[in-house]
């Protein structure tokens, strides 16, 4: 039988769990970047603000002790301009900025009393006083008309007037912002090696758990030789594929013994069978009386009876314990079918039984043609012996999407009520029932034994219902409408 | 016409050696592989008989083992198994024919008689057949008796032709049942007589000596006698 088409990545066991463990791991490497990146974000924060509040108390210092002439713009401007060039978190190779740094000097209201940087400083003084920034405390300020906040720091001299340090965030924020998209960049990188990883190995796994199940599903068909790929590994995998194939050593020893004291008995059945047979058939030809001839006749039915039923008992035995040994070959189960109503036709119509066969689709199966041929005899030798006379039987065959079913009906008298839930036991018979009881069990041994599946029961209408389903094989393309209709 | 019986059952060698001379074929017997290819070495045989289950060698080994050695004689294979297995129906294949245990001795002797005229007549392949005032022409797939035609299906000229080659000789229900249907089992019921007993209302009309008879028990005969 071929095996299923290969099953898409995205749906496979290894891609879901690859992609929840990788959920997983993204999620918690993101909380452990974004606690980096906070950290990095508050030393940044403190490095600028330990220096504002350095110099910020030396300006106070210089301004404070600084007489109040003509000089004193020009030298706490120039101190202000050498404490711009130590700005932290400079960049590189990129000049002191003239906007990144500007100092302030001014009183509780009124003009700025002392501006170094760029502009007037106006703007600068609104937004310092709207934002209230305290001394000793560096603050955030928004000034209009920047793209970068400024970090400010001021302090309170020996006149009243304020001092204030302001430090443009642009460079503290574009390192910030540099250092997430490296953050980003990593973090992608690494989720998805994660996952390559975690998606490698689990599909290797779960390749091992495959090569198990396609291995197991094989055997029992039949084949109880091969094993599941013997894996050295200690994990448990490894110890699954052990497990199992210790199991099948198991059952395998368990058929073989089986098959073993089925040959055995019946060998050793047939041997005496046939010398018994072969005496009385010899006694047979020579000259008898008639009264001599008619035990001995009878004597060898029965013993084609018992040999009948050995054969039918070993063969459920084997059927039912799955060690039924198939020959299969590829065939046309409508001409199967056609074969074999062509031969119990007239058998049917001697009994006034009437046929009719309905063939819908041509069946192409793989399966022991001869052990089908008796599964079909099985039922139409049930059908002959049962129906009584006038009773029609319908056989029907059509293809379903993957089955060949093949249904019998008749109106006859229907299953016995009292056997009616065990039709498929051994043993079990009607009861004016001249068999074993083997017939249904048999039949369903050997359709199971194919990989289908038997129901029967008793139509509603009176009359009994028994429908087969075998595998196709491939549905076969034009549909063949046939009906034969036979006539008693 | 002499046929070598490999059996190590004695009590089945026994009654089959005497089915056989009984029939007029020369018998010899052997109880293992080792004397069967020994005596198949010594002279030729028309035929043989061979049991699968012996005691030093497996039959079908027994047989692949003569046939190597240049052993073309058809063999009858005999067997205690009940499913037949693949080996076998490959030899089936080519041209041996088995029966499984117990047999009936009339089924044997005919099977026997089939092979060794399969294997000798090669190309004697007629296009009529007569038996008595029957005639039946292989090419039009007509049969005539006494002139007037027989109004018969595709599958009861089947029939009749396979009694018709067989002539004189016993055919049993299941040697019909596998050569002219094809299938082996053994049906519960009398379906092949049914079709015997159709047919013969066809071939032996009454006021007519009747061509088909019953051997009961064994099979059916066709004899103008």
């Amino acid at each position: 039988m071929s095996s299923p088409p290969p099953d898409p990545v995205t749906r496979s066991a290894a891609w879901r769990i690859s992609l929840w463990a990788t959920l997983a791991f993204a999620v918690g490497t993101l909380i452990v970047f974004a606690m980096l990146q906070q950290f990095m974000v508050s030393q940044i924060q403190q490095r600028s603000d330990a220096w504002l509040s350095g110099e910020v108390a030396v300006l106070g210092d210089v301004a404070g002790r600084t007489p109040k002439d003509n000089l004193y713009d020009r030298v706490v401007g120039e101190v202000a301009e050498l404490a711009s060039r130590e700005v932290p978190n400079q960049r590189k190779g990129q000049g002191v900025d003239n906007s990144a740094v500007f100092f302030l000097q001014a009183a509780e209201d009124g003009p700025p009393r002392l501006w170094v940087g760029e502009g007037d400083g106006l703007k600068h003084l609104e937004a310092i006083r709207s934002s209230r920034v305290l001394a000793g405390v560096p603050r955030d300020v928004k000034v209009r008309g920047t793209s970068y906040p400024f970090r400010v720091a001021a302090t309170r001299i020996a006149d009243g007037s304020y001092i204030y340090l302001g430090l443009s965030e642009q460079d503290e924020l574009r390192v910030l912002r540099d250092m997430m998209i490296r953050f980003v960049f990593i973090w992608l990188l690494i989720v998805l090696l994660g996952f390559v990883i975690v998606f490698y190995t689990t599909r290797r796994m779960l390749g091992y758990v495959r090569e198990i199940t396609e291995a197991a599903s094989h055997i029992g068909e039949s084949d109880l030789t091969s094993r599941v790929p013997n894996l050295t590994g200690k994990d448990e995998v490894g110890h699954l594929a052990r497990t199992l194939n210790r199991m099948l050593d198991r059952i395998e020893n368990t058929v073989h013994q089986l098959h073993t004291i089925t040959g055995a008995l019946a060998h050793d059945l047939r041997s005496p069978l046939t010398a018994v047979r072969g005496k009385l058939e010899v006694s047979l030809s020579r000259d008898l009386k008639a009264d001599q001839i008619e035990p001995i006749a009878a004597a060898i039915d029965e013993l084609d009876r018992l040999t009948d039923f050995l054969n039918a008992s070993l063969d459920v035995a084997e059927a039912k314990a799955d060690a039924l040994r198939l020959s299969r070959r590829e065939i046309l189960l409508d001409e199967l079918v056609r074969d074999m109503i062509a031969l119990y036709e007239p058998s049917m119509a001697e009994k006034g039984i009437q046929v009719s066969v309905k063939i819908l689709d041509s069946c192409q199966v793989l399966v022991d043609a001869a052990l089908i041929h008796r599964v079909l005899a099985n039922l139409l030798d049930n059908e002959i012996k049962h129906l009584p006379p006038c009773c029609n039987v319908q056989i029907s065959l059509h293809a379903d999407e993957k089955v060949a079913v093949l249904t019998v009906e008749d109106n006859g008298p229907g299953f016995d009520i009292a056997v009616q839930s065990r039709l498929f036991q051994q043993r079990v018979k009607g009861r004016d029932s001249r068999g074993y009881g083997l017939g249904l069990a048999f039949v369903q041994a050997v359709v199971r034994a194919h990989g289908g599946a038997v129901s029967a029961s008793n139509r509603l209408s009176g009359g009994i219902r028994l429908s087969i389903e075998i595998p196709l094989t491939k549905r076969s393309g034009g549909s063949v409408h046939d009906v034969i209709a036979a006539r008693a | 016409m002499r046929i070598l019986l490999v059996e190590d059952d004695h009590e089945i060698q026994s009654f089959v050696t005497d089915a056989l001379l009984g029939a007029g074929y020369e018998v010899d017997a052997a109880d293992d592989g080792q004397t069967a290819s020994s005596l198949a070495a010594k002279r030729s045989y028309h035929g043989m008989i061979v049991d699968l289950g012996l005691p030093d060698l497996d039959g079908i080994d027994l047989i692949l083992q003569l046939r190597h050695s240049g052993v073309r004689s058809p063999v009858l294979i005999l067997s205690a198994r009940r499913s037949v297995d693949e080996r076998v129906r490959g030899l089936e294949l080519g041209g041996d024919d088995y029966l499984t245990k117990p047999f009936a001795v009339a089924e044997l002797l005919a099977r026997m008689r089939n092979l060794l005229r399969r294997h000798s007549s090669v190309a004697e392949d007629p296009t009529r057949l007569h038996v008595g005032d029957l005639e039946l022409d292989l090419l039009k797939r007509r049969a005539t008796r006494a002139g007037d035609v027989l109004n018969l299906s595709p599958q009861e000229f089947a029939l009749l032709e396979y009694l018709c080659r067989n002539a004189g000789k016993v055919v049993t229900r299941s040697m019909l049942l596998a050569d002219v249907w094809g299938m082996r089992f053994q049906p519960d019921t009398n379906v092949v007589d049914v079709h015997i007993y159709r047919l013969r209302g066809k071939v032996d009309l009454p006021g007519r000596s009747p061509l088909i008879k019953t051997l009961r028990g064994i099979g059916y005969v066709v004899t103008a006698a």
